[in-house]
């Protein structure tokens, strides 16, 4: 609008400089304001404008504003070497809040059940406290965990690496409270991290026992082992049976029993894993 | 030109002792493929058959060229394929970007701002572009199914397999819809299942009508709808000898069947074809007509 701008406009050397920003703060307002309202100057500038670094610069406001956030335990996993895609995919786990909801819930009764009834409260803990990672585990698997498994069956990623991504933050959330409330438990270390090698043994018993059957049958078993040797030492009164060192050592075996089917069976998983839907 | 990117021979898929699919030979190429049949004919098993997420009891099978009963084949071909399944669900805490960009992921997309680029381009595609913030649970159910949509087409496959794409889409909506299947079927191979028949007249290049866990007919559409030229007919009045009719206005009745002698017969349409193929004991088409019962 010429009453605006005194009948000022631009000529192309000014819109050539403009458009290459090279034009100083004052004037450059002045342009702004007046090519707010004059299509003729808009028009003579258009041809100068860099489109393809306008398109960039767009490009990256957009990525800014709309690119997910990024959580401090995807940038601790990345900082842990973990390379981009795999630190997105264990952070956006489905499963994650649920597994990490039912440890600390764990945490927080044993804790309230230490303070009250001392030697009870570590039996239960040594009964819960490996069961809850291969629930996490059998939980994995199928549209429980996540909403869209049958888009995922369709996607080129091996159902294994999925398996051992998710089991890693199952675990890693589920160890993680289940070690804080041993550390609330009112006996000597030994015994609070009793827990520990049969944890680890049921989990990746779990998923070497999936080579052969469904994991929420193999979960199941395993479980309803465990649950039976504990409850055997409560018969006997011996509450802290699992803690003995010839369980301790059954596990052990047990782990490099499982851990040896797994390396050899892990293609036998994929095709179970496949089975499913 | 369309070239054979699936060949399916005898397949069979029994759940218990329901036979979903009965011996099922299917062939088909680029372009635009429509599946139409009643619910229970098997086109969900077969969808999922073709993307590799269900493995058959039996038969042969090859998907653009390669055999998805071997790992490495599979691997293949879910790196060129889009695949949108019935109920597909995504997490309700996921914002739209977030649900597309997990996929995105496990499609193996490694390049992060590659990938973004990607989300953000087929988010626009399905119309999503500006709820790209929001989480899933606050989008309606239109919206989440084209994010379903959104999301089977990442990476431009070359086989996308779409299960009932244009559920809970409103008329707009559907023919945007019929726009981008339309360009997807360009030199690549879309394969959808619909109970519209309007749908498989409007984008689809060919069309199989299954029935039963069968193949009742394979061809092109025009082809489908003259398969019941001489079998439709106009009459003021209901004739209770057709095989189906329905009401189309005052004192008007489209009737499907054996014609009497001097019907006004009247050019036929792909659902009257349809309808003669699978026949109104069918569970949808009896549902179907006994819609179209006038009140």
């Amino acid at each position: 609008m010429s009453t605006a701008t005194n009948g000022w406009h631009l000529d192309e050397e000014l819109a050539r400089r403009y458009a290459e920003n090279r034009v100083p703060g004052m004037l450059a307002t002045s342009v702004e304001q007046h090519l707010a309202s004059c299509p003729a100057c808009r028009a003579l500038l258009r041809p100068a404008v860099p489109t393809a670094r306008l398109a960039a610069v767009w490009a990256e406001v957009l990525e800014r504003v709309e690119a997910p956030q990024v959580g401090v335990l995807e940038r601790l996993l990345r900082r842990a070497g973990l390379d981009e895609p795999t630190a997105r995919l264990v952070a956006v786990t489905p499963l994650l809040r649920t597994s990490w909801l039912a440890g600390t819930t764990l945490v927080l009764v044993l804790a309230l059940l230490a303070a009250e009834t001392g030697a009870q409260a570590v039996a239960l803990f040594l009964v819960l406290a490996p069961m809850l990672p291969v629930a996490g585990v059998a939980l994995t698997f199928g549209p429980a965990a996540d909403p869209a498994h049958e888009i995922v069956a369709g996607t080129p990623y091996s159902p294994v690496r999925l398996l051992a991504v998710r089991t890693l933050v199952v675990v890693s959330s589920t160890f993680l409270p289940a070690g804080m409330a041993a550390a609330l438990l009112p006996v000597d270390v030994g015994l609070a991290l009793a827990w520990l090698l049969p944890a680890l043994t049921l989990t990746v018993g779990t998923l070497a026992l999936s080579t052969q059957l469904t994991p929420h049958v193999a979960a199941s078993t395993l479980g309803i082992g465990w649950v039976s040797v504990v409850l055997y030492g409560v018969a006997r009164h011996d509450p802290f049976l699992a803690a003995a060192p010839v369980v301790q050592l059954a596990c052990l075996a047990g782990l490099a029993l499982a851990a040896a089917v797994l390396l050899f069976r892990s293609h036998d998983l994929a095709e179970i894993l496949r089975r499913i839907p | 030109m369309t070239t054979t990117t699936i060949h399916a021979t005898g397949l069979v898929k029994a759940y218990g002792r329901q036979r979903a699919l009965d011996g099922l030979d299917l062939a088909t190429g680029t372009g635009v493929t429509g599946l139409l049949g009643p619910n229970g004919a098997g086109k969900t098993t077969l969808l999922r058959i073709l993307a590799t997420v269900l493995a058959p009891d039996a038969g042969d099978l090859e998907v653009l060229g390669q055999d998805p009963f071997t790992a490495e084949g599979r691997r293949w071909i879910r790196h060129r394929l889009g695949y949108l399944p019935q109920d597909a669900g995504f997490h309700r805490g996921f914002t739209a970007f977030e649900a597309v960009d997990y996929v995105a992921v496990l499609k193996e997309h490694t390049e992060t701002r590659f990938r973004h680029d990607e989300v953000r381009r087929v988010l626009g595609l399905v119309g999503l572009g500006d709820v790209a913030g929001k989480k899933v649970r606050a989008l309606s159910g239109g919206m989440r199914q084209r994010l379903g949509l959104a999301q089977a087409l990442l990476g431009r496959p070359e086989l996308l397999v779409l299960d009932e794409p244009t559920v809970g889409l409103d008329p707009e909506q559907r023919m945007r819809f019929r726009d981008l299947v339309s360009e997807a079927g360009h030199g690549r191979t879309v394969v959808l299942s619909t109970h519209q028949t309007e749908d498989v007249a409007a984008v689809c290049s060919s069309v199989v009508v299954v029935n039963r866990g069968r193949v009742l007919f394979t061809g092109g559409v025009d082809e489908l709808a003259r398969q019941a030229t001489g079998r439709v007919w106009v009459d003021t009045g209901r004739d209770p000898r057709a095989l189906a009719a329905w009401r189309l206005g005052a004192d008007r009745y489209h009737h499907i069947g054996e014609p009497p002698a001097g019907a006004h017969l009247v050019e036929p349409s792909v659902e009257d074809a349809y309808l003669l193929l699978v026949g109104p004991q069918s569970e949808a088409s009896d549902g179907e007509l006994r819609k179209r019962e006038p009140a």
